[in-house]
């Protein structure tokens, strides 16, 4: 796939990847676009460009994932972009879900135990994706935004405590995401309404597809600028 | 309806892995493609439960430990297919400068061939020993505790869950607890299914 670039319009990209449309939306952009550039939409919105073309490209292209230029963007752009990311989730893309599913229940859950049961998954799957989003707003981002500072300042603490790698467990909420999904393609029995049925998977895709990409920049770019700068305070 | 066929492609020039992935993927869909340039990675990947692979002759030497039991499932690219790799005649060789329709009627006929050998395998049922451990492992016992309740070694275990998980499709103990209530295994009212 090609890549997006800042004289392209607006309009255009987003008719051609509808499933931008969640990302712009939750860095501010709206709909009715009109025949505004890139370049345009972003300087509108107070958006450094350089940044949101990396972001859409990234989540168009699986193989597309330039560490060095994301690395070079300031450490609370990049914080703040996940924040945003998980309130969103939080805001849209969970009741969303939770919205198509209950319908989905509703129908056919008296007769069909099945549905109660990928009910009860779905909410241990809200259950930990809202922990970890907590998490991530009262330790993680404050530590690294405080490192981010320091940094730049070069004050550093002597006995700052590494609070180094988020760990990526196996039940993390991605994994729980990732087998509700593969519950209901391949293990749905019973009566169901196909086309609830339908609308839950997609937005469990798109949910998951934004997971996927989120978790690459955590872990891929976040982590490793984190760890560095740990590294570089021990040595101090 | 069977799974994707899972090709695996260690090739250490990128260009080249690609291309054939692109072969692969506009000629015998449905598949699933990995690639990988070195071995470290291509293990870490577990690339060894893919049901074919293409390598070079220098991968298919240096890690012969690997694809020489393998051999029916492998494909070796060679640059002039002369060069006989000792065991050739056991192997599916292809020529790098074949023509492209050459290249793809191989291709063809390797994958339909060992598609053949291959139908036993799709069995997708959980056996009674998977069961036993399945149960065991939605109960919140750990591996040692299973490998001592059943009898069986540690990796025993380890083998067990793995095949689990991949003929289920399920990796969490959340999404197993979920699949052993709904087929009975173990009873819904008094399991949560929160971790």
């Amino acid at each position: 796939m090609s890549l997006i670039h800042s004289n392209m319009l607006m309009s255009e990209v987003v008719e051609a990847h509808t499933s931008l449309i969640p990302v712009l939306n939750r860095l501010g952009i709206r709909l009715g676009l009109k025949d505004k550039s890139i370049r345009q939409v972003c300087e509108e919105h107070q958006l450094d460009v350089d940044f949101l073309l990396v972001i859409i490209n990234t989540f168009l292209n699986e193989e597309y994932f330039p560490e060095k230029r994301l690395k070079a963007f300031h450490l609370s752009q990049i914080i703040d972009y996940l924040n945003k990311t998980n309130h969103y989730y939080l805001r849209y893309q969970i009741p969303n879900i939770a919205r198509h599913l209950e319908l989905f229940i509703a129908q056919d859950g008296s007769a069909n135990k099945t549905l109660a049961l990928i009910g009860r998954f779905f909410q241990s799957f809200k259950e930990r994706l809202m922990a970890q989003i907590e998490k991530d707003e009262r330790e993680w981002f404050p530590y690294c935004l405080a490192l981010g500072r320091q940094w730049a300042t070069a004050v550093f603490m002597e006995d700052e405590e590494c609070l180094g790698d988020v760990e990526a467990d196996e039940e993390n909420a991605e994994a729980l995401l990732a087998d509700l999904k593969s519950i209901m393609i391949k293990h749905l029995s019973g009566e169901y309404n196909e086309n609830l049925c339908y609308a839950v998977l997609f937005a469990i895709s798109s949910l998951e597809k934004d997971m996927k990409q989120h978790n690459r920049i955590r872990y891929r770019i976040v982590q490793p600028m984190i760890r560095q700068m740990e590294r570089f305070n021990l040595k101090k | 309806m069977p799974r994707n066929r899972q090709i695996a492609i260690l090739l250490p020039d990128t260009l080249q892995a690609v291309g054939l992935e692109c072969i692969l993927n506009e000629y015998f869909s449905p598949l699933t493609v990995s690639r990988f340039t070195n071995y470290p990675d291509f293990t870490q990947k577990s690339a060894e439960m893919a049901d074919f692979y293409f390598t070079n002759a220098n991968y298919f030497l240096l890690h012969i430990d690997f694809f020489l039991p393998r051999r029916a499932k492998t494909i070796v690219l060679m640059q002039h297919t002369m060069d006989a790799l000792p065991l050739s005649g056991a192997m599916n060789l292809i020529a790098e400068e074949a023509p492209l329709e050459t290249l793809i009627e191989q291709i063809e006929s390797f994958l339909s061939l060992a598609d053949a050998n291959s139908h036993s395998e799709n069995n997708k049922g959980l056996s009674v020993r998977e069961v036993n451990v399945l149960r065991l492992v939605v109960s919140g016992y750990t591996n040692k505790e299973i490998a001592d309740q059943l009898s069986i070694s540690l990796n025993t275990v380890l083998t067990h869950r793995k095949n689990i998980t991949a003929k289920l499709g399920i990796k969490t103990v959340s999404g197993l607890t979920f699949y052993a209530i709904m087929n009975g295994y173990i009873s819904g009212t008094d399991m949560s299914l929160d971790p």
